[in-house]
């Protein structure tokens, strides 16, 4: 306590927390606010299950603590702020699957985006709320958060299927207006009064349907206003959103939101507007063209008798235009026209070979018409788009818009037209959610949801559980329970495999395919994609923040790996494929073996290997694809199927086994000296790090022996050199040299790993060193389980139970709060009494093996604000991820690969090699 | 004086002086033919025989007699009737045959100047059935020269068109340049013209008039380009194009400036499930396809004279072959997106000037002393009513576009 005193931080937090319990104490409107703002990953928002003991335990602990002089001043603070932020964060805490609707209604497909709030599935334990007072980092923090976490849907309709999309929305009570009416939009309490946001045309056209079936009305916005809004919200909000695609190569943009202004917005729906964005609600429609989509679609339907959108640009995949449209080599005898630079590709006029006499309609393939189509409109749009580019001096054009709907050949048509015109000067880009900008912007429409304000690492997008399975079909049916989302998984299986298989290109060397200098792109890449519209499911989590100690946020890429590199995105597909079996069996028996389990195991195998298969086929379906990505993939999918910890009892076992003989560890450290002790806690980390689910040669290891025998066999071969080996730096930044004695470390967080041995015979010694030598000590850990992983939640028990033999760490824990019991007992003294720095534990905001620093929970990046020492354990998170990642202050990087492969990449070494990577501060 | 004195040699060699004054734009879809016709030539009766006096040839130039005196001709024929122009070619004696006169150069020795794809693509078949070569000039170096011709020479060529009103503009040959030439074939250039063989070609577009034909055939069923541009005149482009009001429910989009009817998408409303190609009237998708295509380029265009602050568009192509409703909505166009402030201008001539531009480089090439420009500026051509034979029929062999009175002098 004493020694987090001084933190600024932590006055300020206590002050709101004190104020709303001494305020408020018992009346609902706390549980409410605390509801809101306790959010984060769902583990976090938790307090359903226990509103009533977390507001004893709050209140009890403010009256022991009332003595604080901050009191007062949090009260100013509250009330100066309270008007701006309570209509947006006010939640009631019954609801807790539906907020907000917003329809984008158009003429083809019906853009739908719901937003519900994150489901609660873990449990608010006493210990981690005194951790978080401890830390300065109590829930009144979160108050700073002006909207709730949860998860942004898109889906969407036929609009000649409106009734699927009213049965949808009905079925998930979407249009129920309380939270809109009372809270959202507190002028309006009446729940008849519901309105719902929506753009597009439809807004008019089917607003009194909507009032008939659902009972609500129907606001219209402006669809420019909406396309504009939406856009620069997923600009500025989306890491991956924006990205180029050229010859079949899709690479993303990082896009700059200080430097996102002026952008000309091409949206290509049947027809086509242009749009100049100047800022935040800032555009001018400077031009547009009558030849869009619609065109495509209605000459297109005209012309071959397709019967929907998507099946004429399927058509086009097999399509070449050589034998309709007009080339420079056809007028010029198969020659260029090279003076002015036109190759005999070149299409000189579309359709221009359809003036022939002897041909008919019906004597051409409507393959070849469909992509004469396509080319002639892309292009066209591509080359008005940017002329007006030009003439305002715009870098950048974004094109969005049902049109494209992903379809790699439109893009790369108008792609090369941008290309083309411009001699390379400027660029098309385009954007995952493109055909959800109307929707998105309606969404956006609310009064005061707080979206705006919302950064990039809030952001987290995850895989969607729903409508990819159907690979192209416009979505699935409202999934209501788990069950139905199995039997659905069950039926998808059956229906997957005809729907996946490959498309047929086009015959190589026909100008189909050559026109404008587009080289015949890879059969992958020219894959029909009608499916894009299936983008990730948005989770808000604004308790995420960058993690304050990268030296270089914005440069920061936590992933090691290339997985743009396609044989190596081969590899980790078969690894993660030949460790499923193993994964469900686990699964499965830790909820107990029963058939109900196991047949969510099998729907979880399906799912995930349905995600792999997409995944392989576009990486980049959900943005840029990382390891750290796909591994967390896993780990949703298991969530998903209600898997919520796989390893509960492999880790529970591992940890008691671990825990029994670590006094005798401690024992065995404490009888070194200094030197000796630190490089046998190092290589106790290393060591202990064998104990490792996740990886296949750990795993085999495990039948070999117990987890003491192991450990001791893994250390006593843990001789140096290690292959990256800076323990002499590290030895001499803790110890020093020639008898001068460095300071310690002010505060060090420790990421650590798994679960056992891992954590307790590894990093606890480690931290128990820290702690002996006067650093805080603050052991970061998973919110959400990832294999074996030790979470959060868990590691206090471990502390606690560690702490019973140990007075160092007991002491410690006592002063970071972690051990609950004895804390009511002495917690009126603590101040006085503790003379031990504290040990701590936070959450890191994740639920992955590995860690992207530019998400971090609040507590971890309150936690690090103090901190001069971070020590990055396992591979998961030193290696996959963050092996290049360089902080502010110092660290310590501690992990054995366990993987040849990774090995030889990463340090050119074998398997069970250890590295230990030390990095100074930044000279400042 | 090595022309005039070659053109006096040719007095025994009639066939070879016509040869030297037809040049050829041979195109993807149209072959336009220019020739040049003496005064008191029997074809001015007849149209079967071009006889060539050369009186006047032998006059001196140094005091401005006309060098040449006669008619410049206009023909088209379909590229893919080019067997037509062939047979006209030589029914016309335009070319050496050898029948007139046993003492002509051997045919591998007699030239055509040509240019457009064809004259790449057809040269073999020119020499193998009337066993001329042709002599290829650049497409856009004749364009530019033909529409630096005519825009300079020629009284009365360019003109504006709106709201049916045509109004001729007069051209101040000093303050001519620089103007965006947008040349409308089959496909579509858009040129920079910054002076005398001073050009560039800046943008394009492949939605030319091959895709309003072509498009046209498919959906149609016409027979030729001219029956496809007629329907176009009793269309409602309403019924297959989807207009703001059709999306906004009969209102105006007036926040962005767009009426209601505005097309907001050509043939967006052909995505109807309802109705099928035969359920469209004709008339409704000519109409629908013209303004598409006209509109656009009109648009393109504009844009591009905006980008090199070109005040003057000028275009041209056997597109828009005068034809009311296509140089409406280009007209239109320019107007609608440079607020007014552009006009879109056409020529009378528009769809020979590739052909002009051929024809004009014998002059370059040989008349070394005729200063064509000068010659011009002195002697504006009247010209006859090309512009107005809108509807001919294009495979009649013996059509004329038109022609055009023209005097020739050396300097």
């Amino acid at each position: 306590m004493a020694g987090l005193n001084g933190d600024p931080i932590l006055g300020i937090d206590d002050k709101i927390e004190d104020l709303q319990y001494k305020n408020n104490n018992n009346s609902n409107e706390v549980v409410d606010k605390e509801e809101l703002v306790g959010i984060g990953e769902e583990s976090t928002t938790c307090y359903k299950s226990n509103q009533g003991g977390e507001k004893d335990m709050a209140g009890s602990s403010i009256h022991r603590s009332g003595s604080r002089p901050q009191l007062d001043l949090s009260k100013a603070e509250i009330q100066g702020n309270s008007e701006e932020r309570d209509p947006t964060i006010l939640l009631p805490n019954q609801s807790d699957d539906i907020s907000h609707l917003a329809l984008d209604i158009g003429g083809s497909l019906i853009k739908l985006i719901y937003f519900s709030r994150h489901e609660d599935q873990s449990v608010e334990d006493k210990r981690k709320k005194t951790v978080k007072e401890r830390l300065g980092i109590s829930n009144g923090n979160r108050r700073s958060y002006p909207v709730l976490g949860g998860r942004l849907h898109f889906v969407k309709f036929e609009t000649s299927k409106l009734n699927e999309c009213l049965d949808f929305i009905s079925s998930k009570q979407l249009h129920c207006g309380r939270i809109d009416s009372h809270h959202w939009n507190s002028e309006t309490p009446a729940n008849e009064n519901a309105v719902i946001k929506a753009t597009g045309g439809g807004a008019y056209k089917f607003a009194d349907l909507f009032k008939e079936r659902l009972g609500v009305s129907i606001e219209k916005e402006d669809e420019m206003d909406c396309l504009v809004a939406g856009a620069n919200f997923l600009l500025k909000a989306i890491r991956h959103e924006a990205f180029t695609h050229m010859e079949g190569h899709k690479e993303f943009v990082q896009i700059d939101h200080n430097d996102l202004y002026p952008y000309l917005l091409v949206n290509i729906g049947s027809g086509v507007s242009i749009i100049k964005v100047d800022g935040d609600g800032k555009f001018q429609r400077v031009s547009g063209t009558n030849v869009g989509g619609g065109t495509y679609w209605g000459l297109g339907r005209l012309l071959t008798k397709c019967n929907s959108f998507d099946e004429l640009l399927e058509l086009s995949q097999r399509g070449d235009n050589g034998t309709i449209d007009m080339l420079v080599g056809d007028i010029y005898g198969g020659m260029d026209y090279s003076k002015i630079g036109l190759s005999a590709s070149t299409i000189a006029s579309s359709f221009g070979k359809a003036i022939s006499d002897k041909k008919e309609l019906e004597d051409y393939r409507p393959e070849d018409i469909s992509l004469s189509l396509l080319r002639m409109i892309s292009y066209n749009i591509g080359q008005i788009s940017y002329l007006n580019a030009l003439r305002f001096g715009l870098k950048r054009i974004f094109f969005g818009g049902f049109f494209i709907r992903g379809h790699a050949y439109t893009m790369d048509t108008i792609s090369f037209a941008v290309q083309f015109w411009s001699q390379g000067e400027a660029q098309a880009m385009f954007l995952r959610h493109e055909g959800y900008l109307g929707a998105l912007g309606a969404f956006m429409s609310y009064q005061k949801h707080g979206l705006d304000d919302l950064m990039v690492h809030h952001l987290v997008e995850r895989f969607p559980m729903g409508a990819p399975y159907t690979g192209g079909k416009i979505h699935g049916p409202p999934l209501g329970d788990l069950n139905e989302k199995i039997s659905w998984m069950e039926k998808f299986v059956q229906k997957g495999t005809e729907i996946t298989a490959p498309v047929p290109m086009a015959p190589p060397g026909t100008t189909g395919l050559g026109g404008f200098e587009v080289p015949s792109s890879r059969g992958a890449t020219l894959r029909s994609d009608a499916s894009a519209l299936n983008v990730g499911v948005l989770h808000l989590v604004p308790t995420l923040e960058v993690f304050p100690l990268l030296t270089n946020p914005k440069m920061y890429e936590p992933n090691t790996i290339d997985l743009s590199d396609h044989k190596e995105l081969e590899y980790w597909f078969t690894v993660l494929s030949e460790h499923l079996p193993d994964l469900v069996d686990k699964a499965v028996a830790s909820e107990g073996g029963i058939d109900d389990a196991k047949r969510r195991g099998d729907a979880f195998a399906r799912a995930f290997s349905a995600h792999l298969a997409r995944l392989m086929e576009e990486p980049a379906a959900y943005g840029k694809l990382g390891l750290a990505n796909l591994l967390e993939l896993r780990e949703e999918c298991l969530r998903e199927f209600q898997f919520h910890d796989a390893y509960r009892s492999i880790k529970q076992r591992e940890n008691e086994a671990s825990l029994a003989v670590l006094p005798d560890l401690l024992l065995e450290l404490d009888h070194m000296d200094e030197g000796t002790r630190l490089l046998t806690l190092i290589e106790g980390v290393l060591a202990a790090n064998i104990f490792d689910w996740g990886s296949r040669a750990c795993v085999d290891l495990y039948h070999k022996g117990t987890i003491i025998e192991i450990y001791r066999m893994s250390r006593n071969k843990m001789q140096r050199p290690w292959r990256a080996n800076d323990f002499d730096i590290f030895k001499e930044r803790m110890l020093g040299s020639e008898g001068k004695k460095p300071k310690p470390h002010k505060r060090a967080l420790l990421f650590v790993d798994n679960s056992g041995a891992d954590v307790v015979l590894g990093m606890l010694p480690l931290a128990r060193e820290l702690l002996r030598r006067g650093t805080e000590v603050v052991l970061v850990a998973n919110s959400l389980p990832a294999l074996n992983d030790v979470t959060a939640m868990e590691l206090p028990d471990i502390v606690a139970e560690a702490a019973k033999h140990c007075d160092i760490l007991r002491r410690a824990a006592e002063a970071g709060g972690l051990l609950v019991d004895a804390m009511t007992n002495t917690l009126d003294g603590l101040k006085g009494n503790s003379s031990s720095v504290p040990l701590m534990v936070v959450e890191n905001g994740c639920g992955s093996p590995c860690i992207d620093l530019r998400q971090v929970s609040s507590e971890l990046a309150a936690a690090a604000k103090n901190a001069d020492l971070v020590i990055l354990e396992g591979m998961g998170r030193a290696l996959h991820t963050n092996f290049n990642a360089r902080f502010k202050c110092e660290a310590l990087k501690l992990a054995m690969v366990k993987n040849q492969r990774l090995a030889e990449k990463l340090i050119k070494g074998n398997i069970y090699d250890c590295v230990c990577r030390y990095e100074s501060a930044p000279a400042s | 004086m090595d022309h005039l004195a070659h053109v006096s040699n040719l007095r025994s060699s009639q066939s070879q002086t016509q040869i030297s004054h037809l040049a050829l734009d041979i195109g993807g879809s149209l072959i336009k033919l220019v020739y040049f016709c003496r005064y008191d030539d029997s074809c001015r009766d007849d149209g079967d025989e071009l006889r060539s006096q050369n009186d006047s040839l032998c006059s001196k130039s140094d005091n401005n007699q006309p060098v040449l005196e006669g008619r410049l001709h206009f023909a088209k024929f379909e590229t893919s009737k080019i067997n037509d122009c062939l047979d006209f070619l030589r029914s016309m004696k335009l070319c050496l045959g050898g029948s007139h006169d046993g003492t002509a150069p051997p045919s591998d020795k007699i030239f055509i100047k040509a240019t457009g794809g064809g004259a790449y693509k057809f040269a073999d078949l020119f020499k193998e059935k009337l066993g001329v070569s042709l002599d290829k000039e650049d497409e856009m170096e004749c364009l530019v020269t033909g529409a630096n011709f005519l825009l300079k020479a020629v009284h009365q060529e360019a003109f504006t068109y709106l709201d049916g009103q045509k109004e001729f503009v007069q051209i101040d040959p000093n303050d001519l340049y620089p103007y965006l030439l947008v040349n409308i074939g089959s496909g579509v250039s858009m040129i920079k013209v910054d002076g005398d063989g001073k050009f560039e070609r800046v943008s394009g577009t492949s939605l030319g008039g091959g895709t309003f034909w072509g498009l046209g055939r498919l959906l149609t069923k016409c027979k030729n380009f001219d029956e496809l541009l007629e329907l176009s005149h009793q269309g409602n482009n309403r019924i297959v194009d989807m207009l703001v009001g059709d999306i906004y429910g009969g209102t105006d989009y007036a926040k962005i400036g767009l009426s209601s009817t505005t097309i907001a998408s050509s043939f967006g409303k052909a995505i109807s499930d309802s109705k099928e190609l035969e359920d469209y009237q004709p008339e409704d998708v000519s109409r629908s396809l013209l303004r598409m295509i006209s509109n656009n380029i009109g648009q393109i265009s504009y844009l591009n004279a905006l980008r090199f602050g070109l005040k003057r568009i000028f275009f041209a192509g056997f597109f828009i072959r005068g034809h009311a409703y296509t140089m409406d909505t280009i007209s239109v166009a320019v107007n609608f997106w440079s607020k007014g402030e552009a006009k879109a201008m056409f020529l009378r001539h528009e769809g020979f000037l590739g052909a002009l531009g051929a024809f004009m480089s014998y002059e370059k090439q040989c008349l070394d002393g005729l200063m064509v420009h000068k010659m011009q500026q002195k002697f504006p051509i009247s010209a006859s009513s090309a512009g107005d034979n809108i509807y001919c029929s294009l495979s009649s062999n013996s059509d004329e576009n038109g022609s055009i009175e023209c005097t020739v002098y050396g300097t």
